[in-house]
């Protein structure tokens, strides 16, 4: 195997998925969650930690004026007390630095750390916090991003030119204010002599607000440092590598000194991309030489930690007379917060944002997506970054074209459907594009053109989504009896991805499953991985898996008489000799291996390349919803999903992610919302977010769609990503066709839907029908 | 101030010497080591805490220690019988009842406090009965099939 990276596995084309792959798996780490054993940050305990609390900013805007911490740092148990000035410009990111480890001379949101302390207990340390005064000159926050990017606003981050940037230099931005800026276009003509020239043009201004990513479990981290001086973090954060390189760079220490153990982590959906208090612990466990532990409450995660970024998106899209676009416009602000941290891309926006009419045909393309600073907690990676809030716009935007123009929605949306040899939005190209085949199963599994009962509609959204690219690795020691011990470094955020690891290999060899082993390394045992997100998981460490497999049989081959194994059939994973004897994988080991075999298989595949035809999923929803024109409640009445999944490798984790997604989408749709009042989040827990229960969700139908063309093991795709972007517009493209109401803005609530109502019976007893 | 305070957890006496207010869930976890039970909320909303007091299905983190003394609680470590899983905690495994796993025992615990009061809920009533367990992997389908699966099962054991 060459160390060349496969573009989508070019040079290794997808078999076809071995029998063993059809059946229910038995996840790895079952056992373990059902019976209470599995360990969470939280669970860990290193002896003779202390209990890490922090002041947080009561203002979104203010300098520090003075900070007093000598009643603080007189309590009996506490150990340590540290301010900004004490530890100086240490600033975190995953691509920009931009966030301070703790607040130096001014604070940017509600919720900001400000001094952190470490005591023997969770209650001196809260003791010890209490005693702290800081005196805050209040500055005029910046709470919304049209007043961010105003002339003459104030500069939220006048040091930027100094802050660290990952991996090269930071694209220019248009604005002091800008955290990214990115425009794409495509299309030879002049865009705006096309808008002109147009037979018709149709804008619509969409607003999505922030939201959490609603993961469980709080973040928590142990941190400590050992007598080789070697720093051991414990953290939920889903890319420890990438947490590696983030803090050498940040501390100024050696990545190999820096070791990362992500226990399994208590749902991520995003949010656990970026985590924080494993820098301040650092700074205490250092100050105190004893270990530190930071367990975040819920309610402060939930007010500080990576939530959705808020949009304001202005569309605008130009359509000949057959009703086919012609051209489309998009802007798209999104509230960053405070700080860029959270954002890993190099433009520093969210590479979902662009998506505003991803699976349609459009000659000429002018996007632009800026991130702005403001004064709001920073915002993050929420399941589909960027995505949610463009393909609600961009959908709605779609519906509303096809309703003036007196189209039937799905037909209008089959006009202008990619299809083979199309380019999507930013010009890049689909291997096997779906949109057809989705729609038309749509509207045959939704019954789309039977006649709807009275307050009864239907809707009809269509998404695309791109599979991830990036680099994994495995380390597999194989023994003498065949039994093989696979060390990842992906941590487990409930996907499923070491069951995908062991059924993987466990195919590709021929053997049982319960011969392979996976358990997940830290960074100081597995080899790089990216990290679980992005909708690369499966693929990469599907493909690795069965490269792993690939490695073991050679190195068994060559410890093999020739008579034994005059060649390998590799599609089985059998040894063929002499007279066509086989040999099982296991026979061979042992036969030929007298010590344990010990090698590491490394995967890495482009996201994709501009000439190449990428890997996506397509896939939409059929919704049926029925309004109550008295209250303005939206009830789910029926649900299809059809989605081209790809080769499933865990059937029945693939069918929970698709299922997860869909509840996911509901949520967001119709209830879950994240109330801020003056920058401040006053939403304390899950259940003022109003996170859907068991009762809130309504049955789904899932249709799937075959196909071997994706690029993971055996032609597997992704599914972690692909089901939650589509419920929003589908509910109110229903919600517009039951009861004539646009919403533009998310949730759905029934005062807003029971608004819509009401001005439009007003208008009607207005305007007397001709 | 602390008192002497005993209780049954998952059959096996405890005692420990805490302060009468601190919550069942803070005990479990920190003084006696179970950390199968979760803390999410910690104000009653998540579920993530669910345990049973003789019985009744509570959440941990709003139960002083003090209204346990003398009780029998069960927590997640305490449902399955040695290394044998309970039809419960297999059936979650076979259905997908759990993704990240956060949840798990508090979905566990209460599911299994369902099938004791009721031993044949519709799917309408285990919806119902985990209201107050949220989950934000699986989406409930595969939960509520796992719990029918376990219902279905036992019923099965009875019969057989």
């Amino acid at each position: 195997m060459s160390d060349h990276p496969d573009h989508h596995g070019h040079d290794v084309p997808a078999r076809p998925a071995p029998a063993s792959l059809a059946g229910p798996e038995r996840r790895l780490d079952g056992r373990a969650k059902v019976t209470g054993s599995a360990k969470y940050a939280a669970d860990r305990h290193i002896p003779g930690e202390l209990v890490a609390r922090f002041l947080a900013s009561p203002l979104p805007h203010a300098r520090i004026v003075d900070i007093d911490v000598t009643r603080a740092s007189a309590v009996r148990g506490v150990l340590a007390v540290l301010t900004g000035r004490d530890i100086g410009p240490v600033r975190m990111g995953r691509r920009l630095q931009d966030w301070p480890v703790l607040a130096l001379d001014r604070v940017r949101f509600v919720g900001e750390h400000v001094v952190a302390v470490a005591a023997e207990t969770a209650a001196t340390a809260e003791e010890a916090v209490g005693l702290i005064r800081v005196d805050y000159e209040a500055l005029d926050p910046i709470l919304d991003v049209e007043q961010a990017l105003a002339d003459g606003a104030p500069v939220l981050h006048p040091e930027a030119a100094g802050y660290v940037y990952l991996g090269g230099t930071r694209p220019s931005v248009p604005h002091p204010n800008v955290q990214g800026h990115r425009l794409v276009t495509k299309g030879e003509g002049d865009i705006d002599s096309i808008f002109a020239s147009a037979a018709r043009v149709f804008e619509h201004t969409f607003n999505i607000p922030p939201l959490p990513a609603g993961y469980l479990e709080p973040h928590a981290t142990i941190v400590w440092i050992d007598e080789d001086d070697l720093i051991h973090i414990v953290t939920p954060n889903k890319a420890p590598f990438n947490l590696r390189a983030q803090m050498s760079q940040a501390l100024g220490i050696a990545a190999d000194r820096i070791v990362v153990e992500v226990p399994y982590i208590g749902g991520d959906f995003g949010g656990k991309g970026l985590t924080i208090d494993e820098y301040a612990c650092v700074f205490l466990a250092r100050q105190t030489g004893r270990p530190v532990r930071a367990v975040m409450s819920a309610a402060d995660d939930m007010a500080t930690m990576n939530p959705r970024h808020s949009a304001t998106i202005a569309l605008r899209t130009a359509v000949n007379s057959d009703g086919r676009f012609v051209a489309h416009d998009a802007r798209i602000l999104l509230d960053g917060g405070a700080y860029a941290a959270a954002k890993p891309l190099p433009h520093l926006t969210l590479a979902g944002a662009i998506n505003t009419l991803p699976a349609y045909a459009v000659p000429n393309v002018r996007i632009e997506v800026t991130v702005a600073y403001t004064n709001n907690p920073p915002a993050g990676h929420v399941r589909s970054p960027g995505e949610v809030q463009a393909l609600f716009a961009g959908e709605s935007h779609v519906d509303e074209i096809a309703r003036a123009l007196g189209r039937d929605p799905l037909e209008f949306r089959l006009l202008n459907a990619v299809r083979e040899g199309d380019s999507g939005i930013d010009g890049s190209r689909f291997r096997e594009p779906r949109a057809v085949e989705i729609l038309e199963t749509i509207r045959r599994e939704s019954r789309w053109d039977e006649p709807r009962p009275p307050g009864v509609g239907r809707g009809v959204a269509l998404a695309v989504r791109h599979i991830g690219g990036g680099k994994t690795g495995l380390r597999v020691r194989c023994s003498p009896a065949g039994q093989i011990r696979v060390v990842t470094g992906a941590p487990d955020q409930g996907g499923g991805v070491a069951t995908v690891i062991r059924r993987v290999m466990a195919a590709s060899l021929g053997i049982d499953e319960a011969s392979v082993e996976v358990v997940h390394g830290s960074t100081a045992e597995a080899p790089f991985d990216m990290g679980v997100g992005g909708s690369r998981a499966t693929h990469l460490a599907s493909r690795a898996a069965e490269r792993a497999a690939q490695q073991l049989i050679e190195a068994l081959e060559e410890r093999i008489e020739p008579r034994v194994a005059q060649h390998v059939d590799f599609e089985s994973g059998t040894f063929v000799g002499e007279r066509g004897r086989r040999l099982s994988f296991g026979e061979a080991a042992a036969l030929a291996l007298s010590g344990e075999i010990e090698l590491t298989a490394t995967y890495e595949a482009a996201v994709h390349d501009d000439d190449e035809p990428g890997d996506f999923n397509f896939s939409g929803y059929g919704i049926a919803v029925e309004v109550d024109r008295e209250t303005g409640v939206v009830r789910v009445r029926d649900a299809v999903l059809v989605a081209d999944v790809g080769t499933v490798i865990n059937p029945v984790a693939h069918r929970g992610q698709l299922l997860g997604g869909f509840a996911f989408g509901i949520g967001a749709a119709l209830t879950e919302e994240l109330v801020r009042a003056d920058g401040q989040v006053v939403s304390a827990n899950l259940g003022e977010m109003k996170l859907p229960t068991a009762e809130d969700v309504p049955p789904l139908r899932i249709v799937e769609i075959p196909t071997a063309v994706g690029p993971g093991a055996f032609g597997a795709k992704m599914a972690g990503e692909l089901t939650n972007t589509a419920v929003a517009p589908a509910i109110a493209n229903a919600v517009r066709d039951a009861v004539g109401v646009r919403v533009t803005s998310l949730p759905i609530k029934p005062e807003t839907v029971l608004r819509g109502l009401i001005e439009a019976a007003t208008e009607r007893e207005r305007v007397p029908t001709a | 101030m602390t008192e002497s305070l005993t209780f049954r957890v998952n059959g096996a006496s405890r005692t420990v010497e805490t302060e009468p207010w601190t919550p069942v869930l803070e005990v479990l976890r920190e003084r006696l080591g179970l950390t199968g039970t979760k803390e999410g909320c910690a104000v009653g909303v998540c579920g993530l805490c669910s345990v049973t007091v003789d019985g009744e299905l509570l959440s941990a983190c709003l139960v002083p220690v003090a209204a346990v003394a003398g009780c029998d609680i069960t927590t997640v470590e305490g449902l399955a019988d040695q290394e044998r899983l309970s039809t419960m905690q297999d059936q979650f495994i076979a259905h997908g009842g759990f993704q990240c796993g956060i949840c798990t025992p508090g979905q566990l615990i209460a599911a299994t406090a369902l099938l004791d009061e009721n031993p044949r809920p519709s799917e309408d009533d285990i919806r119902d009965w985990l209201g107050g367990n949220l989950c934000r992997c699986t989406g409930y389908q595969q939960i509520v099939d796992s719990v029918s699966a376990a219902a279905a099962s036992r019923a099965g054991d009875v019969a057989a």
